[in-house]
Protein backbone atom coordinates (compact mmCIF):
# COMPACT_ATOMS: atom_id res chain seq x y z
CA UNK A 1 0.00 0.00 0.00
CA UNK A 2 2.78 2.42 1.33
CA UNK A 3 4.69 1.46 -2.59
CA UNK A 4 1.51 1.76 -4.30
CA UNK A 5 0.82 5.40 -2.95
CA UNK A 6 4.65 6.39 -3.13
CA UNK A 7 4.29 5.66 -6.27
CA UNK A 8 1.47 7.57 -7.31
CA UNK A 9 1.98 10.55 -5.21
CA UNK A 10 5.15 12.88 -5.45
CA UNK A 11 5.38 12.92 -1.62
CA UNK A 12 8.90 13.08 -1.58
CA UNK A 13 8.84 15.95 -3.96
CA UNK A 14 6.71 17.92 -1.90
CA UNK A 15 8.42 16.75 1.77
CA UNK A 16 12.02 18.20 -0.13
CA UNK A 17 10.27 21.13 -0.83
CA UNK A 18 9.16 21.67 2.82
CA UNK A 19 12.58 20.95 4.17
CA UNK A 20 13.91 23.38 2.18
CA UNK A 21 15.78 25.96 4.77
CA UNK A 22 14.57 29.86 5.37
CA UNK A 23 16.88 32.49 6.51
CA UNK A 24 18.34 33.06 9.31
CA UNK A 25 17.65 34.83 12.49
CA UNK A 26 13.65 34.49 11.66
CA UNK A 27 11.78 35.17 14.90
CA UNK A 28 8.28 34.64 16.33
CA UNK A 29 6.72 37.27 13.94
CA UNK A 30 7.33 35.38 11.24
CA UNK A 31 4.78 33.24 12.04
CA UNK A 32 1.50 35.48 11.91
CA UNK A 33 0.74 35.16 8.41
CA UNK A 34 0.93 31.51 9.49
CA UNK A 35 -1.80 32.18 12.09
CA UNK A 36 -3.62 34.33 9.81
CA UNK A 37 -4.18 31.45 7.74
CA UNK A 38 -4.55 29.20 10.65
CA UNK A 39 -7.64 31.64 11.56
CA UNK A 40 -9.10 31.65 7.86
CA UNK A 41 -9.48 27.80 8.11
CA UNK A 42 -10.87 28.27 11.64
CA UNK A 43 -13.66 30.58 10.46
CA UNK A 44 -14.40 28.75 7.27
CA UNK A 45 -14.47 25.37 9.31
CA UNK A 46 -16.75 27.05 12.27
CA UNK A 47 -18.80 28.44 9.49
CA UNK A 48 -19.69 25.62 7.67
CA UNK A 49 -21.28 23.88 11.16
CA UNK A 50 -22.97 27.19 11.57
CA UNK A 51 -24.43 27.23 7.98
CA UNK A 52 -26.46 23.87 9.10
CA UNK A 53 -28.69 25.49 11.40
CA UNK A 54 -29.63 28.64 10.15
CA UNK A 55 -31.69 30.45 7.38
CA UNK A 56 -30.86 33.57 5.72
CA UNK A 57 -34.36 35.12 6.13
CA UNK A 58 -35.31 38.24 8.04
CA UNK A 59 -38.50 35.35 9.33
CA UNK A 60 -35.86 33.44 10.92
CA UNK A 61 -32.43 34.42 10.69
CA UNK A 62 -33.04 35.35 14.24
CA UNK A 63 -34.43 32.75 15.81
CA UNK A 64 -32.13 30.05 14.24
CA UNK A 65 -28.81 32.27 15.70
CA UNK A 66 -31.03 31.88 19.01
CA UNK A 67 -31.65 28.34 18.39
CA UNK A 68 -27.80 27.73 17.64
CA UNK A 69 -26.89 29.51 20.53
CA UNK A 70 -29.50 28.59 23.17
CA UNK A 71 -30.72 24.91 21.90
CA UNK A 72 -27.71 23.11 19.09
CA UNK A 73 -25.45 20.79 21.30
CA UNK A 74 -22.27 23.07 21.38
CA UNK A 75 -24.19 25.75 19.68
CA UNK A 76 -23.01 28.48 21.73
CA UNK A 77 -19.00 27.46 21.62
CA UNK A 78 -19.08 27.32 17.72
CA UNK A 79 -21.29 30.64 17.43
CA UNK A 80 -18.70 31.69 19.97
CA UNK A 81 -15.55 30.75 17.93
CA UNK A 82 -16.97 31.87 14.88
CA UNK A 83 -17.58 35.40 16.76
CA UNK A 84 -14.32 35.61 18.50
CA UNK A 85 -12.33 34.29 15.53
CA UNK A 86 -13.37 37.07 13.50
CA UNK A 87 -12.07 39.84 16.21
CA UNK A 88 -8.91 37.73 16.32
CA UNK A 89 -8.52 37.43 12.71
CA UNK A 90 -8.73 41.02 12.21
CA UNK A 91 -5.63 41.64 15.02
CA UNK A 92 -3.41 38.81 13.84
CA UNK A 93 -3.71 40.26 10.02
CA UNK A 94 -3.46 43.58 11.23
CA UNK A 95 -0.27 42.36 13.28
CA UNK A 96 1.02 40.64 9.96
CA UNK A 97 0.78 43.69 7.83
CA UNK A 98 2.83 45.84 10.60
CA UNK A 99 5.35 43.48 10.26
CA UNK A 100 5.69 43.04 6.98
CA UNK A 101 6.39 47.00 7.24
CA UNK A 102 8.53 46.32 10.13
CA UNK A 103 10.91 44.64 7.66
CA UNK A 104 10.52 46.02 4.22
CA UNK A 105 9.25 42.90 3.32
CA UNK A 106 7.03 44.03 0.73
CA UNK A 107 9.80 45.63 -1.15
CA UNK A 108 11.31 43.90 -4.81
CA UNK A 109 10.56 41.17 -5.51
CA UNK A 110 8.17 40.76 -3.17
CA UNK A 111 5.77 43.38 -4.85
CA UNK A 112 2.78 41.64 -5.71
CA UNK A 113 2.73 39.33 -2.49
CA UNK A 114 1.97 42.46 -0.73
CA UNK A 115 -0.62 43.59 -2.77
CA UNK A 116 -2.12 40.45 -2.40
CA UNK A 117 -1.85 40.40 1.07
CA UNK A 118 -4.30 44.06 1.04
CA UNK A 119 -6.61 42.43 -0.96
CA UNK A 120 -6.84 39.30 1.30
CA UNK A 121 -6.97 42.05 4.22
CA UNK A 122 -10.46 43.58 2.38
CA UNK A 123 -11.63 40.38 1.64
CA UNK A 124 -11.20 40.04 5.82
CA UNK A 125 -12.97 43.20 6.63
CA UNK A 126 -15.53 42.35 3.94
CA UNK A 127 -16.23 39.00 6.05
CA UNK A 128 -16.66 40.83 8.89
CA UNK A 129 -19.19 43.23 7.50
CA UNK A 130 -20.78 40.51 5.43
CA UNK A 131 -21.46 38.48 8.86
CA UNK A 132 -22.64 40.79 11.11
CA UNK A 133 -25.57 40.91 9.36
CA UNK A 134 -26.68 37.45 9.55
CA UNK A 135 -27.61 37.51 13.30
CA UNK A 136 -30.84 40.44 12.23
CA UNK A 137 -30.33 41.60 15.56
CA UNK A 138 -30.21 45.18 16.37
CA UNK A 139 -26.11 45.75 16.05
CA UNK A 140 -26.60 43.87 12.77
CA UNK A 141 -29.50 46.00 10.76
CA UNK A 142 -28.09 49.34 12.12
CA UNK A 143 -24.19 49.04 11.23
CA UNK A 144 -25.84 47.70 8.13
CA UNK A 145 -27.53 50.35 7.54
CA UNK A 146 -24.43 52.96 7.93
CA UNK A 147 -22.54 50.35 5.61
CA UNK A 148 -24.52 50.61 3.13
CA UNK A 149 -24.95 53.83 3.40
CA UNK A 150 -21.53 54.92 3.70
CA UNK A 151 -21.02 53.15 0.62
CA UNK A 152 -24.07 55.55 -1.29
CA UNK A 153 -21.70 58.59 -0.72
CA UNK A 154 -19.19 57.26 -3.33
CA UNK A 155 -19.36 59.88 -6.18
CA UNK A 156 -21.08 58.56 -9.51
CA UNK A 157 -21.66 55.02 -8.79
CA UNK A 158 -22.74 55.33 -5.30
CA UNK A 159 -26.05 55.14 -5.52
CA UNK A 160 -25.81 51.62 -7.79
CA UNK A 161 -23.11 49.85 -5.20
CA UNK A 162 -25.70 50.63 -2.40
CA UNK A 163 -28.27 49.52 -4.39
CA UNK A 164 -26.53 46.49 -5.18
CA UNK A 165 -25.81 45.11 -1.81
CA UNK A 166 -28.74 45.78 -0.71
CA UNK A 167 -30.60 44.55 -3.54
CA UNK A 168 -32.99 47.17 -3.30
CA UNK A 169 -33.57 50.61 -2.21
CA UNK A 170 -33.68 48.79 1.42
CA UNK A 171 -32.60 46.55 3.88
CA UNK A 172 -34.88 43.63 3.60
CA UNK A 173 -34.88 39.89 2.88
CA UNK A 174 -33.26 40.21 -0.60
CA UNK A 175 -29.92 42.08 1.52
CA UNK A 176 -29.84 39.20 4.09
CA UNK A 177 -30.10 36.56 0.61
CA UNK A 178 -27.08 38.64 -0.83
CA UNK A 179 -24.75 39.32 2.42
CA UNK A 180 -25.39 35.59 3.29
CA UNK A 181 -24.00 34.56 -0.51
CA UNK A 182 -20.97 37.35 -0.43
CA UNK A 183 -20.28 35.84 3.25
CA UNK A 184 -20.49 32.23 2.78
CA UNK A 185 -19.62 31.63 -0.85
CA UNK A 186 -18.20 34.72 -3.00
CA UNK A 187 -16.00 35.94 0.04
CA UNK A 188 -14.23 31.96 0.76
CA UNK A 189 -13.52 31.62 -3.28
CA UNK A 190 -12.14 34.99 -3.31
CA UNK A 191 -9.85 34.30 -0.06
CA UNK A 192 -8.81 30.88 -0.76
CA UNK A 193 -7.74 31.84 -4.59
CA UNK A 194 -6.14 34.76 -2.86
CA UNK A 195 -4.25 32.78 -0.10
CA UNK A 196 -3.67 29.97 -3.19
CA UNK A 197 -1.68 33.52 -5.16
CA UNK A 198 -0.31 34.51 -2.17
CA UNK A 199 1.40 30.94 -0.26
CA UNK A 200 2.44 30.58 -4.25
CA UNK A 201 4.38 34.29 -3.80
CA UNK A 202 5.78 33.11 -0.65
CA UNK A 203 7.04 29.81 -1.18
CA UNK A 204 8.65 31.03 -4.63
CA UNK A 205 10.16 33.89 -3.90
CA UNK A 206 11.00 32.31 -0.16
CA UNK A 207 10.87 34.11 3.48
CA UNK A 208 12.28 37.68 2.97
CA UNK A 209 13.95 37.35 6.28
CA UNK A 210 15.72 40.30 8.10
CA UNK A 211 16.58 43.39 6.08
CA UNK A 212 20.25 43.21 6.21
CA UNK A 213 20.81 38.88 5.80
CA UNK A 214 23.34 38.08 3.86
CA UNK A 215 22.54 36.25 0.67
CA UNK A 216 24.29 32.90 2.76
CA UNK A 217 22.46 33.70 5.61
CA UNK A 218 18.96 33.91 3.55
CA UNK A 219 19.14 30.10 2.98
CA UNK A 220 20.81 28.29 5.63
CA UNK A 221 18.48 28.65 8.65
CA UNK A 222 16.05 26.13 9.81
CA UNK A 223 13.78 23.91 7.75
CA UNK A 224 10.49 25.09 7.46
CA UNK A 225 9.59 21.71 8.22
CA UNK A 226 9.48 20.69 10.62
CA UNK A 227 10.51 23.61 12.94
CA UNK A 228 9.08 26.22 11.53
CA UNK A 229 5.77 24.90 11.21
CA UNK A 230 6.30 23.65 14.76
CA UNK A 231 6.79 27.07 16.03
CA UNK A 232 3.49 27.71 14.06
CA UNK A 233 1.65 24.87 15.94
CA UNK A 234 2.40 26.05 18.59
CA UNK A 235 1.15 29.66 18.12
CA UNK A 236 -2.18 28.30 16.96
CA UNK A 237 -1.99 26.17 19.58
CA UNK A 238 -1.97 29.50 22.02
CA UNK A 239 -4.46 31.11 19.34
CA UNK A 240 -7.13 28.22 19.75
CA UNK A 241 -7.04 27.92 23.70
CA UNK A 242 -7.10 31.53 23.73
CA UNK A 243 -10.03 31.31 21.08
CA UNK A 244 -12.08 28.37 23.07
CA UNK A 245 -11.98 30.31 26.46
CA UNK A 246 -13.33 33.37 25.30
CA UNK A 247 -15.73 31.40 23.64
CA UNK A 248 -16.69 29.17 26.51
CA UNK A 249 -16.91 32.04 29.43
CA UNK A 250 -17.61 35.18 27.21
CA UNK A 251 -21.06 34.57 25.63
CA UNK A 252 -21.59 35.97 22.22
CA UNK A 253 -24.00 39.05 22.39
CA UNK A 254 -27.16 38.56 20.49
CA UNK A 255 -29.33 41.57 20.43
CA UNK A 256 -33.30 41.98 20.05
CA UNK A 257 -34.56 41.19 16.35
CA UNK A 258 -33.91 44.20 14.26
CA UNK A 259 -36.18 46.82 14.48
CA UNK A 260 -36.31 49.77 11.81
CA UNK A 261 -38.39 51.94 13.83
CA UNK A 262 -36.31 51.50 17.22
CA UNK A 263 -34.68 54.94 17.55
CA UNK A 264 -33.66 54.23 21.18
CA UNK A 265 -30.95 51.87 20.09
CA UNK A 266 -27.45 53.73 19.40
CA UNK A 267 -26.28 51.78 16.43
CA UNK A 268 -22.21 50.95 16.88
CA UNK A 269 -20.59 48.99 14.78
CA UNK A 270 -17.96 46.16 15.36
CA UNK A 271 -15.20 47.40 17.12
CA UNK A 272 -12.70 46.84 13.96
CA UNK A 273 -14.92 49.62 12.55
CA UNK A 274 -15.25 51.71 15.20
CA UNK A 275 -12.05 54.04 13.57
CA UNK A 276 -14.35 54.69 10.79
CA UNK A 277 -16.95 55.39 12.28
CA UNK A 278 -15.21 58.39 14.58
CA UNK A 279 -13.96 59.23 11.50
CA UNK A 280 -17.28 60.15 10.04
CA UNK A 281 -17.69 62.55 12.88
CA UNK A 282 -15.66 64.75 12.02
CA UNK A 283 -16.26 66.03 8.09
CA UNK A 284 -19.45 68.07 8.40
CA UNK A 285 -21.63 69.16 5.67
CA UNK A 286 -19.96 69.47 1.89
CA UNK A 287 -16.99 67.37 3.53
CA UNK A 288 -18.61 64.60 4.72
CA UNK A 289 -17.36 62.72 1.61
CA UNK A 290 -13.89 63.02 2.72
CA UNK A 291 -14.88 60.93 5.92
CA UNK A 292 -16.86 58.47 3.89
CA UNK A 293 -14.95 58.28 0.83
CA UNK A 294 -11.91 60.30 -0.17
CA UNK A 295 -10.05 59.24 3.08
CA UNK A 296 -10.74 55.34 3.14
CA UNK A 297 -9.97 54.95 -0.45
CA UNK A 298 -7.10 57.05 -0.66
CA UNK A 299 -5.91 55.38 2.34
CA UNK A 300 -6.61 52.08 1.04
CA UNK A 301 -4.88 52.69 -2.29
CA UNK A 302 -1.99 54.26 -0.94
CA UNK A 303 -1.52 51.33 1.15
CA UNK A 304 -2.44 49.07 -1.65
CA UNK A 305 0.53 50.50 -4.18
CA UNK A 306 2.90 51.02 -1.30
CA UNK A 307 6.01 48.40 -2.43
CA UNK A 308 6.06 51.08 -5.86
CA UNK A 309 5.48 54.62 -3.96
CA UNK A 310 8.52 53.54 -0.93
CA UNK A 311 11.41 53.01 -3.14
CA UNK A 312 13.85 53.39 -0.35
CA UNK A 313 16.50 50.49 0.46
CA UNK A 314 14.94 47.56 2.83
CA UNK A 315 15.87 48.44 6.27
CA UNK A 316 14.37 47.78 9.45
CA UNK A 317 11.67 50.45 10.29
CA UNK A 318 13.49 52.75 12.43
CA UNK A 319 15.76 53.25 9.91
CA UNK A 320 13.10 54.50 7.39
CA UNK A 321 12.30 57.98 8.62
CA UNK A 322 9.49 58.32 6.12
CA UNK A 323 8.20 55.22 6.76
CA UNK A 324 8.53 55.05 10.35
CA UNK A 325 6.11 58.30 10.82
CA UNK A 326 3.07 57.66 8.24
CA UNK A 327 2.90 53.75 10.05
CA UNK A 328 3.33 55.62 13.49
CA UNK A 329 0.67 58.44 12.22
CA UNK A 330 -1.37 56.03 11.17
CA UNK A 331 -1.45 53.29 13.70
CA UNK A 332 -1.62 55.75 16.35
CA UNK A 333 -4.65 57.43 14.38
CA UNK A 334 -6.54 54.06 13.74
CA UNK A 335 -5.98 53.15 17.67
CA UNK A 336 -7.09 56.79 19.02
CA UNK A 337 -10.26 56.82 16.95
CA UNK A 338 -10.93 52.99 17.85
CA UNK A 339 -10.95 54.51 21.48
CA UNK A 340 -12.89 57.79 21.23
CA UNK A 341 -15.45 55.55 18.62
CA UNK A 342 -15.73 52.93 21.97
CA UNK A 343 -15.72 55.94 24.28
CA UNK A 344 -17.91 57.96 22.74
CA UNK A 345 -20.98 58.64 24.86
CA UNK A 346 -24.76 56.91 24.50
CA UNK A 347 -27.00 59.87 23.33
CA UNK A 348 -29.72 60.40 25.90
CA UNK A 349 -32.36 62.43 24.81
CA UNK A 350 -35.85 64.08 26.85
CA UNK A 351 -38.39 63.41 24.69
CA UNK A 352 -41.94 65.47 24.87
CA UNK A 353 -42.37 66.67 27.98
CA UNK A 354 -46.15 65.79 28.34
CA UNK A 355 -46.72 62.75 26.42
CA UNK A 356 -50.23 61.59 25.77
CA UNK A 357 -50.43 57.89 27.28
CA UNK A 358 -50.30 56.26 23.69
CA UNK A 359 -47.50 58.70 22.65
CA UNK A 360 -46.11 56.10 20.15
CA UNK A 361 -48.78 55.18 18.15
CA UNK A 362 -47.65 51.63 17.82
CA UNK A 363 -49.97 50.10 14.89
CA UNK A 364 -49.79 46.86 13.60
CA UNK A 365 -51.64 45.51 10.37
CA UNK A 366 -54.83 45.12 10.42
CA UNK A 367 -57.61 44.82 7.65
CA UNK A 368 -59.73 47.76 8.43
CA UNK A 369 -60.98 47.53 4.48
CA UNK A 370 -59.78 51.19 4.56
CA UNK A 371 -57.72 51.90 1.54
CA UNK A 372 -57.25 48.17 0.93
CA UNK A 373 -55.58 47.92 -2.44
CA UNK A 374 -56.44 44.84 -4.91
CA UNK A 375 -53.30 42.90 -3.81
CA UNK A 376 -53.66 44.27 0.16
CA UNK A 377 -50.52 46.66 -0.43
CA UNK A 378 -51.60 49.49 1.92
CA UNK A 379 -53.21 48.46 4.97
CA UNK A 380 -54.72 50.65 7.07
CA UNK A 381 -53.19 49.35 10.25
CA UNK A 382 -54.42 51.91 13.14
CA UNK A 383 -55.77 50.19 15.90
CA UNK A 384 -59.57 51.02 15.36
CA UNK A 385 -62.69 50.25 16.55
CA UNK A 386 -65.27 49.90 13.89
CA UNK A 387 -67.40 52.99 14.45
CA UNK A 388 -64.38 54.57 14.10
CA UNK A 389 -63.88 53.47 11.08
CA UNK A 390 -67.50 53.82 9.91
CA UNK A 391 -66.85 57.74 11.05
CA UNK A 392 -63.64 57.71 9.30
CA UNK A 393 -65.55 57.17 5.76
CA UNK B 1 3.97 26.62 -40.87
CA UNK B 2 4.04 25.42 -37.64
CA UNK B 3 4.77 28.81 -35.73
CA UNK B 4 1.52 30.08 -37.56
CA UNK B 5 -0.68 26.88 -36.98
CA UNK B 6 0.04 27.53 -33.19
CA UNK B 7 -0.57 31.06 -33.40
CA UNK B 8 -3.71 30.42 -35.55
CA UNK B 9 -4.37 28.32 -32.47
CA UNK B 10 -3.60 30.65 -29.73
CA UNK B 11 -5.87 33.52 -31.21
CA UNK B 12 -8.79 30.97 -31.47
CA UNK B 13 -8.69 29.70 -28.21
CA UNK B 14 -8.64 33.62 -26.81
CA UNK B 15 -11.52 34.27 -29.29
CA UNK B 16 -13.53 31.02 -28.00
CA UNK B 17 -12.51 31.70 -24.37
CA UNK B 18 -13.61 35.65 -24.65
CA UNK B 19 -16.80 34.49 -26.27
CA UNK B 20 -18.18 32.14 -23.41
CA UNK B 21 -16.89 35.23 -20.75
CA UNK B 22 -19.03 37.11 -22.74
CA UNK B 23 -21.74 35.50 -22.83
CA UNK B 24 -22.28 33.72 -19.59
CA UNK B 25 -20.23 36.86 -17.79
CA UNK B 26 -23.13 39.77 -19.52
CA UNK B 27 -26.13 37.51 -17.85
CA UNK B 28 -24.38 36.62 -14.81
CA UNK B 29 -23.51 40.00 -13.77
CA UNK B 30 -26.79 41.74 -14.90
CA UNK B 31 -28.29 39.40 -12.86
CA UNK B 32 -25.88 40.31 -9.62
CA UNK B 33 -26.74 44.30 -10.22
CA UNK B 34 -30.29 44.19 -11.89
CA UNK B 35 -31.24 46.25 -8.35
CA UNK B 36 -28.95 49.32 -9.63
CA UNK B 37 -32.42 50.04 -12.32
CA UNK B 38 -35.27 48.85 -10.17
CA UNK B 39 -37.12 51.94 -9.60
CA UNK B 40 -39.19 52.23 -6.21
CA UNK B 41 -42.33 53.01 -6.43
CA UNK B 42 -43.80 56.04 -4.86
CA UNK B 43 -47.35 55.21 -2.70
CA UNK B 44 -49.77 57.20 -0.20
CA UNK B 45 -49.65 55.86 3.10
CA UNK B 46 -52.06 55.83 5.75
CA UNK B 47 -50.40 56.87 9.17
CA UNK B 48 -53.53 57.94 11.15
CA UNK B 49 -56.66 59.41 12.24
CA UNK B 50 -56.48 63.25 11.71
CA UNK B 51 -58.40 63.11 14.92
CA UNK B 52 -56.32 61.44 16.79
CA UNK B 53 -52.91 63.18 15.65
CA UNK B 54 -54.75 66.80 16.53
CA UNK B 55 -52.46 68.92 18.29
CA UNK B 56 -49.36 66.48 18.22
CA UNK B 57 -46.29 68.40 18.13
CA UNK B 58 -43.79 66.35 17.03
CA UNK B 59 -45.28 63.37 18.02
CA UNK B 60 -43.86 60.02 17.57
CA UNK B 61 -46.18 57.70 15.27
CA UNK B 62 -44.82 54.31 13.72
CA UNK B 63 -46.74 52.18 11.19
CA UNK B 64 -46.44 49.99 8.90
CA UNK B 65 -47.67 49.27 5.16
CA UNK B 66 -46.86 46.28 2.96
CA UNK B 67 -44.53 46.33 0.13
CA UNK B 68 -42.79 44.04 -2.49
CA UNK B 69 -39.41 42.97 -1.25
CA UNK B 70 -38.13 40.62 -3.57
CA UNK B 71 -40.15 37.49 -3.64
CA UNK B 72 -41.61 38.03 -0.33
CA UNK B 73 -44.56 40.62 0.61
CA UNK B 74 -43.07 42.24 3.33
CA UNK B 75 -44.42 44.10 6.31
CA UNK B 76 -42.28 47.76 6.54
CA UNK B 77 -42.05 49.87 9.28
CA UNK B 78 -41.40 53.28 9.27
CA UNK B 79 -41.43 55.90 12.17
CA UNK B 80 -42.07 59.79 12.03
CA UNK B 81 -42.43 62.86 14.06
CA UNK B 82 -46.03 64.46 13.16
CA UNK B 83 -46.95 68.42 14.02
CA UNK B 84 -50.51 69.77 13.28
CA UNK B 85 -49.34 73.15 11.98
CA UNK B 86 -53.23 74.37 12.60
CA UNK B 87 -55.37 75.20 9.79
CA UNK B 88 -55.11 71.59 8.21
CA UNK B 89 -51.79 71.73 7.39
CA UNK B 90 -48.98 69.32 8.76
CA UNK B 91 -45.64 68.65 9.15
CA UNK B 92 -44.39 64.90 9.32
CA UNK B 93 -40.54 64.40 9.70
CA UNK B 94 -38.77 61.57 8.60
CA UNK B 95 -36.39 60.10 11.11
CA UNK B 96 -33.93 58.95 8.87
CA UNK B 97 -30.91 60.94 9.65
CA UNK B 98 -29.98 62.90 5.92
CA UNK B 99 -26.43 61.73 7.04
CA UNK B 100 -26.04 57.63 7.21
CA UNK B 101 -29.69 56.44 8.04
CA UNK B 102 -29.53 56.13 11.78
CA UNK B 103 -32.56 56.98 13.49
CA UNK B 104 -32.89 60.86 14.69
CA UNK B 105 -34.59 61.50 18.28
CA UNK B 106 -36.68 64.72 19.04
CA UNK B 107 -35.40 66.45 22.13
CA UNK B 108 -38.04 68.76 23.89
CA UNK B 109 -35.83 70.49 25.75
CA UNK B 110 -33.28 71.84 23.06
CA UNK B 111 -35.95 71.66 20.43
CA UNK B 112 -33.83 69.70 18.41
CA UNK B 113 -33.49 66.75 16.60
CA UNK B 114 -30.47 64.35 17.17
CA UNK B 115 -29.06 61.83 15.43
CA UNK B 116 -27.31 59.00 17.96
CA UNK B 117 -24.60 57.69 15.48
CA UNK B 118 -22.66 61.01 14.40
CA UNK B 119 -23.67 63.77 16.37
CA UNK B 120 -26.13 65.09 13.96
CA UNK B 121 -27.89 68.02 15.17
CA UNK B 122 -31.34 69.17 13.14
CA UNK B 123 -33.43 71.85 14.46
CA UNK B 124 -37.57 72.13 14.66
CA UNK B 125 -37.56 72.86 10.95
CA UNK B 126 -35.53 69.95 10.10
CA UNK B 127 -31.85 72.08 9.43
CA UNK B 128 -28.61 70.97 10.17
CA UNK B 129 -27.76 72.95 12.88
CA UNK B 130 -24.46 70.56 14.09
CA UNK B 131 -22.77 67.53 13.07
CA UNK B 132 -21.69 66.36 9.90
CA UNK B 133 -25.26 65.73 7.31
CA UNK B 134 -25.23 67.74 4.21
CA UNK B 135 -28.61 67.80 3.98
CA UNK B 136 -31.72 68.52 6.14
CA UNK B 137 -33.90 66.42 7.77
CA UNK B 138 -36.38 65.06 4.76
CA UNK B 139 -40.04 66.25 5.50
CA UNK B 140 -42.37 64.11 3.80
CA UNK B 141 -45.08 64.91 1.37
CA UNK B 142 -48.62 64.23 3.15
CA UNK B 143 -52.17 64.64 2.32
CA UNK B 144 -55.71 64.41 4.42
CA UNK B 145 -58.18 62.65 2.93
CA UNK B 146 -61.35 61.34 4.79
CA UNK B 147 -60.10 62.57 7.64
CA UNK B 148 -56.60 60.03 7.68
CA UNK B 149 -53.54 61.38 7.36
CA UNK B 150 -51.31 59.89 4.43
CA UNK B 151 -47.46 60.56 3.95
CA UNK B 152 -45.92 59.40 0.71
CA UNK B 153 -43.59 56.53 0.51
CA UNK B 154 -40.76 56.71 -1.51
Amino acid sequence: MKQFLHDRLPLDEVMTHLRKPLPKHINLLFSLGSLALFLLLLQAATGAFLALSYSPSPDHAHNAVKYITEEVPFGSFVRGLHHWGASAMVVIVFLHLLRVVLYGSYKAPRELTWVVGVLLLLVVLGFGFTGYLLPWDEKAYWATVVGVEIASTAPGLGDVVAKVLRGGSEIGAVTLSRFYALHTIWLPWIAFSLVGIHLFLVRFYGSSGKPKNTPDEMKSGKPFYPDQVFEDLLGMLIIFIILASVAIFVPVPLEDVADPTNAEYDPRPEWYFLFLFQLLKYFQGPFEILGTFIIPTVGMLLLLFLPFLDRSEREVLWKRPIALTVTSVCVVAIVGLTILGASAPKLETVEAEVQPTDDTQQITPLDTGIEETEEGEDVFDFELTDEEIEEAK
Amino acid sequence: MKENRRSFLQIASAIIGGVMGLAAGIPLIGFAISPAWQKGESKWVNIGLVDRLKNSRYKKVNYTFTAKDGWVKATKKRSVYVTDIGNGEWSVFTRICSHLGCLVRWDEGQESFLCPCHGAVFDKNGAVVAGPPPEPLQKLEVKVESGILYVKEI
